[in-house]
């Protein structure tokens, strides 16, 4: 009960949350609104699992909305060029692990804070890809990008699948393969872990890895909700995303939280913009509703623990 | 992260030599290729644009020395902006009341986070993480996402378009003054050797007999207080307070404080250095704006400018502790 605390908090949040919604605004059920709000936050979903793998070895990658940007560029222009999905999906996915080495590499290797490093290339990337792309739209993409040329409710089940499959395969692996729980063993003390034989460098470059490829398939995902890319995609996906991950109970101390507490926490701030719509209240709340959100979780989080202690 | 290596810092290399060697390059380099970009009226117009930024960085410095980080400055300046804009437009006050509201709305903000900070003790990054959220998202529904303040009386606009004798922009002597009093603060009083102390070691500064969370407390309420403080400039410069005044802001400040070598962890580093950090940036993006460079391109070198400065820290501190250790191991070595 303990142990899983923050997890049971946060679904509670969320069932409250959803609890009140069924009596006030019983259209939020509708299938079209589920669906569209799942499908929404499916991309969400898959780059906080790696995200999670990043918090758990105590660090930290606030570059992740700029390389959901870059990937989701050359997907469309992939795409538009001709390419098969086959072939798009890997580029991205490709792309987005490069991004995540590099960040990966000047952590690991060089021992650069990651706080200041994944600062750096949020900056880089984002410029970058202005420069180049100068704001443009990726217009003109073929019928088979767009819900990968599907249809729009068996789109939106193929990105759901894939969501829940990442997030199924990332449990497993977090939870029940040795190389997860080196994971959790750099995070919670590095230097005992090189005791144990686990090499601490490897594993923090294999988790920005991880999350870079995981933000390129995302990217992906989000991109075929649209007609078209738009270069400034991803603007703020960082926050929202720590945000959940945070939410959800994992620790930015490193070591400690699990993929359950993150799904609920993803789904959780995910539901606020539709509840408001549906609660009619103004949308320009969202923001400040989602912050209040943060706050209080973490800070019941801890009252409730010192109590306990 | 590598703890053995940042102890052992060489007395000679300080990161602001690094800086004042890309100022001096940045300077050189602009000189060529920006029209009129070495002339004493481009300088004075640095200063004004680096005011808001340099007003956040250095009250980011004493924050970051304790180990801690505030990403809510730039909301914070956002939420204070439009505040001030309904104050003085709706509410009908005289601009200088409006502006000590201002002020203290900041100091509240700020006091928010430290409130968090200490007495939950929850990580910084988390807690102005939320507060980011939270106050940009108040300055959104204040404003309904649309609401633009304009039309301030032109006594309030001077401070941020007017000049002081000899083409001084009216804003710099706040920002110097303010520079100064930060400098003070952080290097010659007890209150910033106990910040220094609290970022090597909080429950050692608890030990030595420092108030931890009071001094931890009080440099988020600056903090706050002088997001509120330049938000005033920021309004006065630019003639109007919407919803995004101030987006990215923080990163831009906190840019600033790691250029100017203050260690990310805490416990080391200088106000000086983040003035060096401050300028090299406000001169970079001047000095492409003035060489018809893309605004772009100082993002980019942004990002490679702070990766640079950290890899060179890092780099050289490897090289030196190497050096010291085999200069141990020979003289161990050597029968006595």
């Amino acid at each position: 009960m303990k142990r899983f605390g923050r997890e049971l908090s946060v679904t509670a949040s969320l069932l409250v949350l959803l609890a009140v919604l069924a009596v006030t605004a019983p259209a939020f059920f509708g299938k079209q609104q589920l669906l569209a709000t799942l499908t929404a936050a499916a991309p969400v979903l898959v780059v906080a699992c790696g995200m999670t793998l990043v918090i758990l070895v105590r660090q930290i990658d606030i570059s992740v909305g700029s390389q959901f940007a870059v990937c989701s560029i050359i997907a469309g222009l992939m795409a538009r060029a001709g390419y098969p999905m086959v072939l798009v999906v890997p580029a991205s996915i490709a792309t987005g692990a490069l991004l995540g080495a590099f960040n990966g590499w000047l952590v690991a290797a060089l021992g650069l804070p990651s706080i200041v490093v994944t600062l750096a290339t949020f900056v880089s990337w984002r410029e970058t890809l202005r420069w180049v792309r100068e704001g443009e739209f990726v217009k003109d993409l073929p019928d088979r990008f767009q819900w990968l040329g599907m249809g729009q409710s068996a789109g939106q089940g193929v990105i759901l699948a894939v969501a829940a499959l990442v997030f199924a395969l990332l449990v497993y692996g977090l939870g029940w393969i040795a190389l997860g729980r080196r994971v959790y063993a750099v995070g919670s003390d590095r230097e005992a872990a090189r005791l144990a034989g686990i090499r601490p460098g490897r594993v923090t470059w294999g988790a920005f890895v991880v999350l870079g490829a995981l933000v390129g398939l995302a990217a992906v995902l989000n991109a075929i909700r649209f007609a078209d890319v738009d270069p400034k995609t991803g603007t703020g996906l960082e926050m929202q995303v720590i945000a959940g991950v945070v939410v959800g109970g994992v620790a930015v101390s490193g070591g400690r939280g699990t993929l359950w507490g993150v799904l609920a926490g993803v789904l959780l701030l995910a539901c606020i913009s539709p509840a408001l719509v549906f609660l009619k209240l103004p949308p320009q709340w969202e923001k400040a509703i989602q912050g209040g959100i943060i706050l209080v979780a973490v800070a019941a989080d801890r009252g409730g623990r010192s109590r306990l202690s | 992260m590598s703890t053995a290596i940042s102890v052992g810092k060489p007395s000679w290399w300080r990161s602001e030599f690094f800086l004042v060697g890309v100022l001096l390059l940045e300077i050189a380099i602009f000189s060529r290729t920006g029209s009129n970009f070495a002339t004493a009226i481009n300088a004075l117009e640095i200063v004004r644009l680096s005011a808001e930024i340099g007003l956040l960085a250095v009250w980011m410095t004493p924050v970051v020395l304790t180990g801690g980080i505030d990403l809510s400055v730039g909301s914070l300046l956002g939420l204070c902006a439009v505040c001030f804009g309904k104050l003085w437009r709706d509410a009908g006050l005289p601009w200088p009341v409006a502006a000590a509201a201002t002020l203290v709305l900041g100091a509240l903000g700020g006091g928010l986070n430290a409130m968090l900070i200490t007495r939950l003790r929850l990580p910084p990054l988390i807690v102005t993480l939320g507060s980011l959220s939270l106050f940009r998202g108040l300055a959104e529904a204040i404003t309904r996402g649309v609401d633009n303040f304009t039309g301030f009386p032109s006594g309030f606009l001077d401070w941020g378009q007017g000049y002081l004798v000899g083409g001084i922009p009216a804003q710099a002597p706040v920002w110097i003054a303010v520079a100064a009093g930060v400098i003070v603060l952080v290097h010659y009083t007890v209150f910033g050797r106990a910040l220094r102390a609290i970022g090597h070691s909080p429950e050692g500064a608890r030990y030595a007999g420092i108030a931890v969370n009071r001094c931890v407390a009080w440099v988020y309420v600056l903090s706050g207080t002088a997001a509120g403080l330049a938000a005033l400039v920021y309004v006065a410069r630019v003639g109007q307070a919407k919803a995004d005044a101030g987006t990215g802001y923080e990163l831009l400040a906190i840019t600033a404080v790691v250029l100017g070598g203050t260690s990310i962890f805490g416990g080391t580093g200088s106000v000086w250095g983040t003035l060096l950090g401050v300028a090299s940036l406000a001169v970079l993006r001047n000095g492409l704006q003035l060489s018809d460079q893309p605004g772009e391109l100082a993002g980019i070198l942004t990002g490679v400018l702070l990766l640079g400065a950290l890899s060179a820290e890092v780099g050289f501190k490897k090289f030196s502790a190497r050096r010291r250790a085999s200069v141990t191991l020979a003289s161990s070595n050597s029968p006595s």
